[in-house]
C-alpha cells in the first residue's frame, strides 16, 4: 500500500516549499504534484493542498480551484477514504469542493471562509489552534494530545466561517469543528479568535474524519528557528511546535 | 541595408518634439540627430527618450555616486547590474550569497497608489529574480503626507500604497521583514515608495544581465505578460492618439500589476535556471523595466560587447495593431528578457509554455523568441517587414552626462528650528498617540511576513527582520531600512549619514553583522540648483558614513523630480537598506518582550 504524500501545485500556490519540507522533516515520503500532472495523483495515498491565491482566487476563495482537474481526483480518494489535508488556501479549497464540513454530497459547498471581520482585509497574525475534538474523531489528528495547543500563523484575508445557522448547528453538533482559535495558555475566547470566525472556528473536518481544513499555517511555527520564544540552546534545524499537526498527519499515513 | 531603408519620419519627430511629449532636452535631440547622421525615426526617438532617461540613465547623478564606496570583503556584485550581491557562507559545501535590490516607485505611487506600489514590488523582485535567485523576503519603506484628516487624499495614498504592497507580496509568497512610515507634511503631494528585496543564491549559479563571450547568435527570449499599451510614458501616448488615430489603447504610463502571474513566472523562472544550471549552461537574463523591450536587450547585449536584431512582431501582444514604439519602450509589467544558446531554447520554451502554461495563466503570456544576439555592434528593430530602428548600440545605451549646475549652492530648505507640531504630544499618552510615534501594526499586520516558513524575526517584532533563508542551514540574514525625513529638513547630509547609522544599528541589535548597504536617494529636481545640492550634501553624508563603518554600498536607485505643485522639492530623503549576516540563528535574540510569555520559563525582560 503506498504511502505516498501529493503536495498539490495550482497556479497561484505559495506555500508548497515549507509544506513539502515540514512533511518531510515528520518522516512522510511526500512529492509535489504539478496542475498540468492531475493523472498522478491516483499513485498517492494521501493529499496535501498548501496555501496561496490559487487561481488567483477568482470569483471566492478557492472557488476556481475546486474545479481544477486535480479535485476530481482528490474528491474521489476522499470519498474512498484517503487522507486530505488542506491549509488556509487548501482549506479554502476544500470547502469550496464541499469535503468538509461534507454535510452535504461531496462537491456542494455548505460553508465559506470568507472575509475577515472586522476589517475585511489580509491579516497576518501569530495564534494558537487547539484541538476541539477527542483527537481520534479525526484521523489526521489522532495522534495528537487531548486539547492539543498548536502553534501557527494566521496569515488569509478570507478565514472567518460562515454559514446559514441552521448549517452551523450541524457543524457543531456533528463535532466538525476540529481546532478553535486559543491564547498561548489554551483559553478559549473571543479575543483569541482574529477573524471573527464563527464558533472560534480554525479548522474544520468531515463526518467520517478523513478530510481536515485548516485555516492558520502550522507549517510555518514548525522548527525552532521560527518560535519567537525558543528555548535557549534548542536546536534551531529541529521540528516542533506546528510541526505536531504534521507528525500526526503522517503518522496517520503511515497506519 | 540597414539605414537605407530605415522608415524616416523627420515631419512626425518635429511633431512628437514640438508637443514636448519627449524629456529629451534640445541639446540631447540635436546630438541624437548628429550621431545617427539624420533626424530619428519616431521609434527611435522614444528608444532615446527612454534610454537617455534620468531613470535609465543616471545622468545626472552618476558622477555623484560614484564617490560612495562600493567595494569589501563580502562584495560579489556591485553597483551595475540589476541587484547587488553579498557573500553569505558556506553550506553543505556551496558558498551562499545574498542578492538585494532597492528601488523607488513614487510616482506612480502617487498617481494610482494600489498599483503603483503592487508594480514597485513586481519590479523588485524582478531585478532579484534576473540573477539567479530564489526572492526570499521584501521590505518597504514609505513616506506619506499629513494623513491626520481621514479624508484627505494623502491618507488614500497611504490606504491604497499599504494595500497595493500587500497584495502583491502576499500573494507571490515572499515575507515582508522589514519597514518603516513616516509622515511629514513634505510628501502631501509626493508619497514616496521604496522597496527592498532580497534573494538567495549559490555562488556558482548567480545569472549576469550581461550575453557571455560566447554569445554571439544567441537567442532572445521575452518571457511573461503580452505587451499591452500600459506603462507608455504618458505624454507620448498622447500625442500618439492625435496623429495616429488610435483608439485602442488606455492612456499614460499607468502600469497594471498581475501577482497571479508572477507567481507563476517566479516559479517558472527557478526551474528554467535549475534545469540551465544542470546542464552547465550559463544563460543571461535581465528584467524589464524603464524602456520595455528596448532597453532590455539592447543594454543585456550591449554590456556584453554584442549587438541585437528584434523582430517586433514576435512580441506577444494583448490587442493587436499596437504601433511599434509601443511595442519597443512600453512598459508592461510581469515581463523578463533572458538570452540562451539555440540549443536549449526549445526545453526553455516548453517549461514555460507547458509545464507552467503561462498562456493560460495570463491572456497572451508566454516565452516566445523575438530575436538574435548579434557580432555587430548594432541595435536593429525590425516592424511589419520595415526596418524602424538601425542604431548604434553604444550610442544609444551611453547616455551624454549631464553636469547639473551649481552643485555648492545652498540646500532648498530652510533650516528648521522648531520641532514640527506633528511631533508634539502634550503629555506622554498622547505623543504615543501621533503619527510618527504610534505603532505600526495596523500596516504590517496587512503583510504576509512569515510564508516560506523561513522567517526568523517577523515585521513588528524587533528593528530588524531576520530569516534563515537556506532550509538545513542555521546562516540567517537580516534586514533593515531607515530614513528619518525630519532630519533632512535641518541638514540633508546629517539626515543621510543617520540613515547609514541607524539602519546599521537596527541590523546590530537583532544579533546581525552588517556586511553592505544599498540607497534609494528620493529628491526634488536635478536642474534646480538648491534641490540638487541637497542630493550632493546626502550623498556626502552617505559615503562618509559608509567609510566610516567600512561597509559598501552594493545597490541603489536615484528617484528625482519628487516635487510638489509649486516645484518645492520632498524633504530629502536618502532613505539606506542594511543587510547583515548571521552564522547561526540560533545564537541571536528572539522575539520581543509581548512575545515572552509561560511557555518559556528562560526568559526574561531585560530594561
Amino acid at each position: 500500500m503506498s504511502r505516498r504524500i501529493a503536495v498539490l501545485l495550482f497556479p497561484g500556490t505559495n506555500s508548497e516549499e515549507e509544506t513539502l519540507r515540514v512533511l518531510r522533516d515528520c518522516g512522510g515520503d511526500a512529492d509535489f504534484v504539478h496542475w498540468t500532472d492531475a493523472k498522478a495523483l491516483l499513485e498517492y495515498a494521501a493529499y496535501v493542498l498548501p496555501g496561496g491565491f490559487a487561481h488567483e482566487d477568482r470569483i471566492r476563495a478557492g472557488a476556481i480551484a475546486a474545479h481544477d482537474a486535480m479535485m476530481e481526483t482528490v474528491i474521489a480518494g476522499a470519498v474512498e477514504g484517503k487522507l486530505v489535508l488542506g491549509i488556509c488556501n487548501g482549506a479554502q479549497i476544500l470547502l469550496e469542493a464541499g469535503l468538509v464540513p461534507g454535510t452535504n454530497v461531496a462537491g456542494r459547498a455548505t460553508a465559506a471562509f470568507t472575509h475577515n471581520a472586522p476589517g475585511r482585509h489580509f491579516i497576518c497574525r501569530h495564534v494558537y489552534v487547539k484541538l476541539a475534538v477527542e483527537p481520534s474523531r479525526c484521523a489526521i489528528t489522532a495522534s495528537l494530545p487531548e486539547g492539543a495547543l498548536i502553534p501557527a500563523w494566521a496569515a488569509h484575508g478570507d478565514g472567518r466561517l460562515a454559514a446559514r445557522d441552521e448549517e452551523l448547528e450541524v457543524i457543531e453538533s456533528g463535532e466538525h469543528v476540529a481546532f478553535v482559535y486559543a491564547h498561548a495558555d489554551g483559553a478559549v475566547d473571543d479575543a483569541a479568535i482574529p477573524n471573527g470566525s464563527a464558533l472560534g472556528c480554525a479548522a474544520l473536518t468531515n463526518r467520517e474524519g478523513n478530510v481536515l481544513a485548516i485555516m492558520p499555517h502550522a507549517e510555518r511555527d514548525a522548527w525552532n528557528l521560527n518560535h519567537l520564544a525558543r528555548r535557549a540552546g534548542s536546536d534551531v534545524l529541529a521540528p516542533s511546535g506546528g510541526s505536531a499537526l504534521f507528525e500526526s498527519f503522517v503518522t496517520a499515513v503511515h497506519s | 541595408m540597414s539605414s537605407a531603408h530605415t522608415k524616416r519620419s523627420p515631419q512626425r519627430s518635429q511633431t512628437l518634439i514640438e508637443l514636448g511629449s519627449t524629456a529629451l532636452g534640445a541639446d540631447e535631440r540635436r546630438r541624437i540627430a548628429q550621431g545617427l547622421g539624420r533626424e530619428p525615426t519616431r521609434v527611435e526617438l522614444h528608444a532615446f527618450d527612454a534610454q537617455w532617461s534620468e531613470h535609465c540613465s543616471y545622468k545626472s547623478s552618476r558622477a555623484q555616486l560614484r564617490r560612495l564606496p562600493v567595494q569589501g570583503e563580502r562584495v560579489v556584485l556591485g553597483p551595475g547590474e540589476d541587484a547587488g550581491i553579498l557573500s553569505l557562507g558556506e553550506h553543505a559545501g556551496e558558498r551562499y550569497c545574498v542578492v538585494v535590490a532597492h528601488e523607488s516607485h513614487n510616482h506612480p505611487s502617487q498617481i494610482v497608489p494600489f498599483e503603483g506600489a503592487a508594480t514597485g514590488v513586481g519590479g523588485i523582485v524582478r531585478d532579484v529574480l534576473c540573477m539567479g535567485a530564489r526572492v526570499v523576503a521584501l521590505a518597504d519603506a514609505l513616506r506619506f503626507g499629513d494623513v491626520r484628516d481621514p479624508e484627505s487624499h494623502q491618507r488614500h495614498v497611504a490606504r491604497a500604497v499599504v494595500d497595493g504592497i500587500s497584495a502583491y507580496g502576499n500573494a507571490i509568497g515572499v515575507p515582508n521583514i522589514a519597514g518603516d512610515v513616516y509622515f511629514h507634511e513634505g510628501f502631501n503631494e509626493n508619497a514616496l515608495v521604496n522597496v527592498v528585496a532580497l534573494g538567495i543564491v549559490k555562488e556558482r549559479e548567480i545569472v549576469r544581465s550581461f550575453v557571455p563571450p560566447n554569445g554571439e547568435g544567441w537567442v532572445l527570449l521575452l518571457v511573461g505578460k503580452a505587451t499591452d499599451p500600459s506603462g507608455f510614458g504618458g505624454a507620448s501616448f498622447s500625442s500618439l492618439t492625435l496623429d495616429a488615430e488610435s483608439e485602442t489603447a488606455n492612456r499614460g504610463a499607468v502600469q497594471v500589476p498581475d501577482p497571479f502571474l508572477k507567481n507563476v513566472l517566479m516559479r517558472a523562472t527557478y526551474r528554467v535556471f535549475d534545469a540551465l544550471h544542470a546542464r552547465g549552461i550559463r544563460a543571461a537574463c535581465k528584467d524589464l523595466g524603464a524602456g520595455g523591450v528596448m532597453g532590455c536587450s539592447a543594454e543585456l547585449c550591449a554590456s556584453g560587447g554584442f549587438g541585437a536584431r528584434i523582430d517586433l512582431d514576435l512580441v506577444n501582444t494583448a490587442v493587436p495593431g499596437l504601433p511599434p514604439d509601443v511595442l519597443a519602450v512600453g512598459e508592461t509589467q510581469e515581463r523578463m528578457l533572458l538570452a540562451l544558446p539555440p540549443a536549449v531554447v526549445d526545453d526553455v520554451l516548453r517549461i514555460y509554455n507547458e509545464e507552467f502554461t503561462l498562456p493560460q495563466i495570463a491572456y497572451n503570456a508566454r516565452a516566445a523568441v523575438i530575436g538574435t544576439v548579434t557580432r555587430e555592434r548594432r541595435y536593429m528593430l525590425t516592424h511589419r517587414g520595415e526596418t524602424v530602428m538601425d542604431v548604434d548600440i553604444e550610442f544609444l545605451t551611453k547616455a551624454p552626462f549631464v553636469t547639473p549646475s551649481a552643485a555648492s549652492a545652498t540646500p532648498c530648505h530652510p533650516e528648521r528650528s522648531e520641532r514640527s507640531e506633528r511631533n508634539r504630544g502634550t503629555d506622554a499618552s498622547d505623543s504615543l498617540a501621533l503619527y510618527n510615534t504610534c505603532s505600526r501594526e495596523p500596516l504590517y499586520r496587512r503583510y504576509d511576513s512569515v510564508v516560506r516558513g523561513c522567517t526568523v524575526i517577523p515585521r513588528g517584532y524587533a528593528e530588524a527582520g531576520v530569516i534563515a533563508p537556506i532550509p538545513g542551514s542555521r546562516l540567517g540574514v537580516a534586514l533593515a531600512v531607515a530614513g528619518n525625513p525630519d532630519l533632512s529638513g535641518r541638514d540633508p547630509r546629517l539626515a543621510a549619514e543617520d540613515a547609514v547609522r541607524e539602519a546599521v544599528d537596527k541590523v546590530v541589535s537583532v544579533g546581525a553583522e552588517p556586511i553592505g548597504l544599498t540607497d534609494c536617494l528620493n529628491f526634488g529636481n536635478p536642474n534646480k540648483e538648491g534641490h540638487y545640492a541637497e542630493f550632493v550634501a546626502a550623498v556626502d553624508g552617505l559615503a562618509h558614513a559608509a567609510r566610516s563603518l567600512n561597509l559598501p554600498f552594493v545597490s541603489g536607485n536615484v528617484s528625482f523630480y519628487n516635487e510638489d505643485s509649486a516645484g518645492n522639492a520632498i524633504p530629502a530623503s536618502a532613505i539606506v537598506a542594511c543587510i547583515g549576516a548571521i552564522d547561526d540563528v540560533g545564537s541571536i535574540t528572539p522575539g520581543r518582550a509581548e512575545q515572552v510569555d509561560a511557555a518559556n520559563p528562560l526568559a526574561e525582560i531585560y530594561l
